[in-house]
């Protein structure tokens, strides 16, 4: 068994350690006996539809993202239809808002996405930051889904449906208590960073969405995760507002 | 008048009482004389011949030292936030506590603007922008914006600026007075690097950048392929570099003439620290001869590479925040030697920067070299170190999450080792000097002098 893993402009989306999920999800595989390869997709490589089983796009500083969204925003034809074959997609922070319909900058400017996710972003004047925990439902799991959010997007659902819903933390806006969003094996999310370190459960997750289109069902073999669970719950409980935020 | 009278007299009060209480004290009175005079820091200045202001990602509190140092050495008395209190709390509390003619200020990058709006500076000192405590500072772009702004709060001021970095290069557009820094090729400078890259955009065109070698991070010579931004001459520029067990010699070449320099202090890092600092001593006026001497005696600061011995154990100190200074230190300090024991002290209280997430973006890789060496991992983030290193690599036997300071020394000490390195972020710096001291480990640098409070 091997997956194909594609990452997408490593070199400029890659702001808060983003590319710690990518050796998250090539160590869990390989645990497994999954060959994995990985390979860097930049501006102006072609992205051949079935191809990959699993693409990675993180976020990045302004400069670096503008670079990039260009390049993505003429990928899109490409990347939506990897994603309507059922390929796996993890979008992150610049990534996820890239991979929406539009952003609207605070000077009232209209920056084009891709549209893979029926969801809009419009620049808010504060920062929402600090950690965050969401429900998914979806992993069969008791333990939450938590992270680090940092952004100033406001991003809003459109039709997509959300990956999860806010236990702590500030989601898509702040407002309506969604994070991240969902199209067929595609997930966006504003949770940063070395997402998948402390929710081995999403990572597996994951794992069989990108498994699935070339083997059907798979079953991953059970690995230790005491110590990343031990982590997720001491975070989460740390971080939990009936016990002090901070 | 009133008021800052008032003012100064409540902080020299409060900073006695510190001193009573035997409490650090190196913000605290600051931030109270601050809160009666919001303008203290200008009034408290007035009078200085010279004001010089040190700021920049890594390398702050050494360069400000060693140039305070430098500038005592020539007999100048000197007034400086010694310790590492860079906010304007920091500031004011070293202003208040003596008076000088010259002012050697350490100032965070962040609040940078609120001095300079104060202090008219005679000269700025720029060391690094790296990557840093991102739920602070953003992005580094927007950090050199800011930046850039608070410098034309003092127009007239020269800046010294680092020319390897081309974040920092691009402060000195448009500036009257500007005189770079910067180090030669080196045997062990790369053309290729395996570290996360910033400042890597043309800051006048926005393309990506192309290097001829990096030192290390961002930081080499680099020029824009598309128009003609490229690393400018450094007037005072590092070249001939050997590093050696005992320290690191090199050549510091000027518009004057060549400084032969040697440092007891390890690591790449250190010498652009010297760089900045005797750069600055030099466009001051100050003679050759002194330089040379101060920088073959200057230690640097607690908990930067300090070295404690407890019983037949050596034991190094150091601050670690972002992932360039972690990956430098971890190259300094573990490379090249066998049977070590670490112990990595990670926070994320405000000090540390909340977000953790930086971990994942150094290179561990001399943590990886040796197999089998012990690695505690603690502070309120032990977890999170821990699992960056087993998917890095690193053996779950060979791995130890012990998050209570106390209890992780115990354990560090408890290893057969002659050697044991602590990296710690901010807020553990403190305990875990503290800590060792208790335990009647001796620092090499400095018999117990008070501590840097966080500010």
């Amino acid at each position: 068994m091997k997956l194909h893993l594609g990452h997408l402009y490593p070199e400029f989306l890659n702001l808060y350690g983003d590319r710690g999920n990518v050796l998250i999800l090539c160590r869990r595989a390989q645990w497994r006996g999954i060959q994995v390869e990985v390979t860097p997709i930049s501006l102006g490589d072609k992205l051949v539809p079935g191809a990959y089983d699993l693409l990675f796009l993180g976020g990045g500083p302004d400069q670096e993202q503008g670079i990039a969204s260009a390049d993505l925003v003429a990928k899109g034809p490409w990347l939506k239809e990897a994603v309507e074959e059922g390929t796996a997609l993890l979008a992150i922070c610049g990534g996820y808002q890239l991979l929406g319909e539009y952003y609207r900058t605070a000077s009232g400017e209209t920056l084009p996405g891709v549209g893979l996710f029926a969801v809009y972003t419009e620049a808010g004047n504060k920062r929402l930051k600090g950690n965050i925990a969401i429900q998914m439902p979806e992993l069969g799991s008791e333990h939450p889904v938590i992270g680090f959010e940092n952004h100033s997007g406001r991003t809003f659902l459109k039709g997509s449906r959300p990956l999860g819903q806010v236990i702590y933390g500030d989601g898509n806006n702040g407002a309506d208590g969604t994070e991240g969003a969902r199209y067929r094996n595609a997930i966006g999310t504003y949770l940063h960073g070395p997402l998948l370190s402390k929710n081995p459960h999403l990572a597996d997750y994951l794992l069989r969405l990108a498994l699935r289109r070339r083997y059907g069902e798979v079953e991953l073999s059970p690995l230790d995760d005491t110590l990343e669970m031990a982590t997720n719950t001491a975070v989460y409980k740390r971080f939990l507002p009936t016990r002090g935020k901070w | 008048m009133l008021r800052r009278i008032l003012a100064i007299l409540a902080g020299r009060l409060v900073a006695f009482l510190c001193r009573c209480l035997k409490k650090g004290g190196t913000s605290l009175p600051g931030f109270l004389a601050l809160k009666l005079d919001p303008d203290l820091i200008e009034g408290l200045i007035a009078g200085y011949r010279k004001v010089i202001i040190v700021t920049g990602t890594n390398g702050k509190t050494t360069t400000t030292n060693l140039l305070a140092s430098i500038l005592r050495a020539s007999g100048l008395r000197v007034v400086s936030n010694s310790e590492g209190a860079n906010m304007p709390a920091g500031v004011a509390t070293a202003l208040l506590g003596q008076r000088g003619e010259v002012a050697v200020l350490e100032v965070d990058e962040g609040s940078l603007a609120l001095v300079t709006g104060q202090v008219q500076a005679d000269v700025v000192v720029v060391t690094n922008l790296l990557r840093d405590q991102l739920d602070r500072y953003h992005e580094l772009e927007q950090l050199a914006e800011a930046i850039k702004i608070a410098l034309a709060h003092t127009p007239d001021a020269a800046l010294v600026l680092n020319a390897d970095d081309s974040l920092v290069t691009s402060l000195g557009d448009g500036r009257s007075t500007v005189r770079y820094f910067g180090l030669a090729r080196t045997p062990w400078s790369q053309e290729t690097t395996r570290e996360v890259l910033e400042g890597h955009i043309c800051p006048h065109c926005h393309q990506p950048l192309g290097f001829k070698f990096y030192h290390y991070s961002h930081l080499g010579d680099y020029f824009c392929p598309r128009c003609s931004y490229r690393r400018p001459r450094a007037e005072y520029e590092g070249r001939g570099l050997q590093l050696k067990p005992g320290g690191t010699d090199f050549n510091l070449v000027h518009p004057g003439g060549a400084l032969f320099l040697h440092t007891p202090m390890p690591g790449i890092y250190n010498v652009y620290n010297i760089l900045a600092a005797a750069g600055t001593a030099l466009y001051l006026g100050v003679e050759p001869a002194t330089i040379v001497r101060v920088v073959a005696s200057f230690l640097p600061g607690q908990g930067r590479a300090e070295a404690f011995n407890l019983r037949d154990r050596r034991i190094t100190l150091m601050l670690v925040k972002n992932p360039t200074g972690m990956g430098v230190a971890l190259r300094t300090l573990a490379t090249g030697r066998q049977k070590m024991a670490f112990l990595l002290a990670i926070n994320d209280l405000a000090a540390d920067g909340r977000d953790v997430s930086w971990l994942w973006d150094a290179d561990l890789t001399p943590l990886l070299a040796i197999p089998g060496n012990p690695i505690i991992c603690a502070g309120l983030r032990a977890g999170d170190m821990a699992i960056c290193l087993k998917y890095q690599g690193i053996k779950e036997a060979d791995l130890e999450v012990i998050p209570d300071p106390a209890a992780s020394i115990e354990c560090l000490l408890a290893k057969p080792v002659k050697e044991a390195l602590i990296l710690c972020t901010y807020t553990n710096l403190a305990v875990y000097r503290r800590l060792l001291q208790h335990r009647g480990a001796r620092s090499e640098v400095t018999p117990g002098t008070s501590l840097p409070g966080v500010s």
